[in-house]
């Protein structure tokens, strides 16, 4: 074993005084590996922390959401439909929700307004997202003033900046009363935007969907699951378009490396035909060129998905915050929390650190396969 | 001692560009003397170096040697004709020093480095192959180019960091392919002194060469004259 070590040794300190000497091509090369891995890695690791923080904001969310339909769009629904529901066998609780969307000129975005039931400020006071306090300066004890949907403006004192918990849909939220709400979107008393329906049994979810949709014709029940399916299939939607750029981009580094790691030189097919003149073994030849391929590869992949992991959890994912997020035109401030997958990173290991030290051996291979004696004839 | 029995060694067999190197060469060759063959370009002098330092079997023939520190045999004496590659490599690494034509030492990479690398494979601890190392480099006036790298050395320094790479195993034969070629006469006189201290050391030295400083040397225990792939002539 102590031999077998001390051999591996030997060769390892003749690979890197190797490399070393060409280390204007070796380092390019280091570098532009580096990159890729830097980015493959940090769309994995983007999108998986992105899925989990959706999951996590949906997990309290509730099982049955209903909706009145008309003519195939979104209306305002009944209150009242909510207490027939509350009726309905396996129901805990039916309540109406009321929210939606409000354009803001000042910042050109749209913010997520919302009633929680109850609110315990009441009326003239809101909680904001942090993208809004920032993008408007505005804190807690600050007047706020938005405009009705008759002109006229409303003035709410802010009492608090939402924590970023869940700061990718919390940071352009407003909190406010029903009453305010009413107020500036001119909502008649007796309907609203939504109902959420809580459930005793999970499994009697979708029994309980068909039986709203028997008793209201005119609306859709939205089952938690599929809003967590359809957030899924969403993010990986996205993410899978950024791996598929991302994948021609590894294809195109792959021949790269290809190119650079297979074509030998005369001068490295010299230095392999002096090794084995003066007594190294095909075996140690081939064990050199993987500790050279090893060594520039697993160094790129380490530096890479470190610089991934920076990248993401550190600095907000700053390169691909335009792409993968945001449903308004405020970006939050998105720090996820740091995890790893490991079957992704074993992945991006298998798609880098083995192809690059296969295209490294097998042109060795068959120059470490030839007559030592060619050495000796050599001018 | 190093025996060959009607050594034959045909290049592209078959083919139009067939190519007889040697034609039946017998020759035994004892060990602690400096045996020099001599004789023109195509002689097959470097064929037959070739085939005594286990870098390429004869085409048909024997070659047998000494078994001395062979682990997997209990018999006197080796018969290397058919020994597979790996066999042939350990054999090559144990027995054998080479010192070639052009030096061939690996550039970029420093002169200690250099000497050290026979015994990568073997499996040697660091600290005292490196020790060693360092040592015949002191031998040979090189400690202070220890770091150096191999393409800032004169023509003689790199001979002398080859000669010292041929001795890194401590072998006990040195085999020299016109290791004269390059150098004046100067260093080539040099070179045969130092030839001739490692005979005084029990080595035993096998060199081509058509350089008369070599084979007229009164060092040369032995000179064996080759032409047209066979033995035409001998004097002790």
């Amino acid at each position: 074993m102590a031999t077998w070590l001390n051999r591996q040794r030997s060769i390892l300190d003749f690979t890197l005084s190797s490399l070393w000497k060409r280390k204007g091509k070796n380092i390019g090369l280091l570098l532009v590996f580096t990159l890729i891995v830097f980015l493959l890695a940090s769309v994995m690791f983007f999108t998986y922390a992105i899925k989990r923080e959706a999951q996590i904001i949906l997990k309290n969310a509730p099982e049955i959401v209903v909706q009145r339909v008309i003519a195939g769009r979104h209306d305002l629904i009944p209150a009242d439909y909510a207490k027939k529901i509350r009726e309905i066998r396996g129901v805990i609780s039916a309540k109406e929700r009321l929210w939606g969307y409000y354009f803001d000129p000042i910042v050109g975005a749209n913010y997520t307004f919302m009633t929680p039931d109850p609110f315990p400020l009441g009326k003239g006071f809101i909680k904001i997202g942090k993208g809004i306090s920032g993008a408007r300066l505005a804190y807690e004890g600050d007047i706020m003033p938005f405009r009705g949907f008759d002109g006229k403006p409303l003035n709410l004192e802010i009492r608090e900046v939402l924590s970023a918990e869940s700061e990718l849909i919390s940071s352009d939220l407003v909190l406010l009363s029903a009453e305010d709400y009413r107020e500036i979107f001119g909502l008649p008393q007796g309907v609203a935007t939504d109902i959420a329906v809580s459930v005793r049994n999970p499994r009697e979810i979708p029994t309980i969907a068909r039986k709203i949709t028997e008793l209201f014709p005119d609306t859709r029940p939205i089952m938690r699951d599929e809003i967590l399916r359809t957030y899924d299939s969403l993010f990986t939607w996205r993410g899978g378009l950024m791996i598929f750029i991302l994948t021609v981009c590894l294809l195109s580094f792959i021949i790269f490396a290809w190119d650079k790691a297979s074509g030998l030189s005369a001068e490295e097919k010299r230095e392999i035909g002096i090794l084995k003149a003066i007594g190294w073994e095909t075996s140690d030849i081939l064990a050199m060129k993987s500790w050279e391929g090893a060594v520039i590869s697993l160094s790129a992949f380490l530096l890479g998905v470190t610089l991934a992991y920076v990248h993401i959890f550190f600095s907000s994912a700053l390169l691909f915050e335009p792409v993968l997020k945001g449903w308004s035109t405020l970006y939050p401030e998105f720090r996820p929390v740091p995890f790893i997958d490991f079957s992704q990173v074993l992945t991006l290991f298998f798609l880098s650190v083995v192809p690059y030290t296969v295209a490294t051996i097998i042109p060795s291979w068959r120059a470490a396969t030839l007559d030592p004696d060619s050495v000796m004839r050599a001018s | 001692m190093i025996e060959l029995v009607d050594v034959r060694k045909i290049f592209n067999k078959g083919r139009p560009n067939e190519f007889t190197a040697l034609a039946g060469v017998s020759l035994a060759i004892e060990p602690g003397r400096i045996t020099v063959l001599k004789g023109p370009s195509g002689s097959g002098k470097t064929t037959l170096l070739s085939i005594i330092g286990c870098m390429t079997r004869p085409s048909s023939g024997r070659v047998s040697l000494a078994a001395t520190g062979i682990p997997w045999t209990k018999e006197a004496r080796l018969d290397i004709t058919s020994l597979p590659e790996r066999f042939l490599t350990f054999i090559r690494r144990q027995t054998f020093g080479f010192i070639f034509q052009q030096f061939h030492l690996i550039k970029g990479i420093s002169v200690l480095e250099n000497v050290m690398l026979p015994a990568c494979p073997t499996g040697e601890a660091y600290k005292p192959l490196r020790e060693r190392a360092v040592s015949l480099l002191d031998t040979f006036n090189l400690s202070s180019k220890a770091s150096s790298r191999v393409e800032w050395l004169s023509g003689g320094e790199a001979q002398r960091v080859a000669i010292a790479r041929a001795l890194i195993n401590n072998p006990s034969v040195i085999i020299a392919d016109e290791p004269t070629a390059h150098l004046d006469s100067r260093l080539s006189l040099e070179f045969m002194d130092i030839m001739g201290s490692l005979r005084d050391r029990g080595k035993t030295i096998i060199m081509a060469s058509h350089d008369p400083v070599v084979h007229d040397s009164s060092l040369a225990d032995r000179v064996v004259e080759m032409r047209d792939g066979r033995r035409v002539g001998e004097r002790e």
